[in-house]
């Protein structure tokens, strides 16, 4: 097997199409592991992270980009991001797994758990991918369309997620998780919520609701963000919202949770992070 | 595939397949086996290393990615004179180690804890260490020794 490092994605493109069984690599938290499962295997691993321009988190006048190789800990500790990229990022794994798991990796791997993967939808992130032909830019809510799979193409490189900076000026937003345990556990449930209130009472002007671990993919619960949008919330409202997200979900049961202990605990875990928004 | 790193402080030159984990080219070609595999799978932190100062699972890494990085292990924490570290100090002085397998690990998360912030909250040390398992101990003695070494700065200042 060859290990490269390109310093330029032009080179990492170069790389992927030298060798048909190449795959990239960037922290590796995911993939060292299916490798040594035998779900995967390679005879060339092009590592991304020591690509500079893949590193950075910028902002601009109308947007926020990050990186696709920013590793979890480095959004967990930032200190101007949306709040729900940062819980997401920080619920993820242990500070060893932080330390080197990235953004893009937790995309890629596309695990319908995957606890960034919410706060990115609701936040109405791009991911833009590159190959040699061009460049192309996804929502990411159009990413997803399996367990672990995406529509990424084996010479794409995701580069960066771009954000409209009206998600960081309204930075009222909430993501809540629930696992077996407290720490370095996967999401039996996971929520992200990204509001723009409206005046000083709990009125809702625009929202955006995406739920994990309940449905194949991240899932984007439109009905929620149309039933709620304009209203003024209470109790009330918020036990009726429950009832349109258990239409929207299709959790099942496996290893982490049953379906109906999943059924359960969304809609605490909705109103949870709904409360922090509207504290 | 050639790597060239510093580990402890010393420049290291290890010509090894391109998949040997780093935990291996670690134990078995550097012979310094005080960093533990215990899960293999990044899960357990017995094999934390520090790779440019910060915490990581070496049983995670393939030994290329240690190219050119500065990497600490638990053998590189010891003062020049082979004397304890504070830290090391306190986990004895506090009884923070029984079967001692998950302890190189835990020392190391906490010492990169300790570097960025000296004064941690108990919350703040928990979870520094959330990704050190213990079987043995329950924590406690753990969290105590940290602490203590904190607080020992603290006085000092």
């Amino acid at each position: 097997m060859r290990y490269l490092f390109p310093i330029t994605i032009k080179e990492a493109l170069e790389y992927v199409s030298s060798e048909k069984d190449s795959k990239f690599i960037a922290g590796g938290t995911d993939l060292i592991n299916q490798i040594s499962d035998g779900f995967i295997t390679s005879q060339m691993l092009i590592d991304l992270s020591q690509i500079e321009k893949l590193k950075k988190i910028e902002r601009t006048e109308e947007e926020f980009k990050i990186g696709a190789a920013v590793t979890l800990e480095d959004i967990a500790s930032s200190k101007f991001l949306p709040q729900c990229l940062i819980q997401g990022a920080k619920s993820i794994g242990s500070p060893q797994i932080r330390n080197l798991g990235t953004i893009g990796g937790n995309i890629c791997n596309a695990s319908p758990c995957g606890d960034i993967l919410t706060p990115i939808i609701v936040l109405g992130g791009k991911l833009v991918l590159i190959s040699s032909y061009g460049k192309r830019e996804i929502s990411a809510e159009d990413f997803f369309i399996g367990p672990k799979k995406t529509i990424i193409t084996g010479n794409e490189i995701l580069t960066e997620i771009v954000f409209k900076k009206l998600f960081l000026s309204e930075r009222n937003s909430s993501f809540r998780k629930i696992g077996k345990r407290n720490g370095q556990t996967i999401s039996q449930v996971n929520v992200a919520i990204w509001v723009k209130k409206r005046g000083k009472d709990n009125e809702v002007e625009d929202i955006r609701v995406a739920v994990g671990s309940v449905a194949p993919i991240p899932l984007r619960l439109e009905k929620v963000e149309i039933f709620l949008k304009g209203r003024t919330i209470d109790q009330e409202i918020l036990k009726d919202a429950m009832k349109v997200i258990d239409e929207q979900i299709k959790p099942i049961s496996d290893v982490r949770a049953s379906e109906n202990y999943r059924r359960m605990v969304i809609g605490s875990l909705f109103q949870d992070a709904f409360k922090e928004i509207y504290k | 595939m050639i790597i060239e790193f510093t580990c402890n402080g010393e420049m290291k030159r290890a010509d090894v397949p391109a998949d040997m984990r780093a935990i291996d080219l670690i134990r078995d070609v550097l012979g310094l086996t005080g960093t533990k595999e215990g899960c293999g799978r990044g899960e357990c932190g017995a094999c934390t290393i520090l790779l440019d100062g910060k915490p990581v699972s070496s049983c995670l890494l393939y030994a290329p990615k240690l190219n050119g990085r500065k990497v600490q292990t638990i053998e590189g924490i010891t003062e020049k004179d082979g004397k304890l570290s504070p830290i090391q100090e306190a986990f004895i002085e506090e009884g923070a180690v029984q079967c001692g397998f998950c302890t190189p690990g835990m020392i190391l998360s906490s010492k990169a804890l300790l570097e960025k912030n000296p004064y941690p909250s108990d919350e703040e040390i928990e979870e520094a260490i959330s990704g050190n398992i213990c079987r043995c101990t329950g924590y406690t003695k753990i969290i105590k020794a940290i602490k203590s070494v904190s607080d020992k700065m603290d006085m000092g200042n």
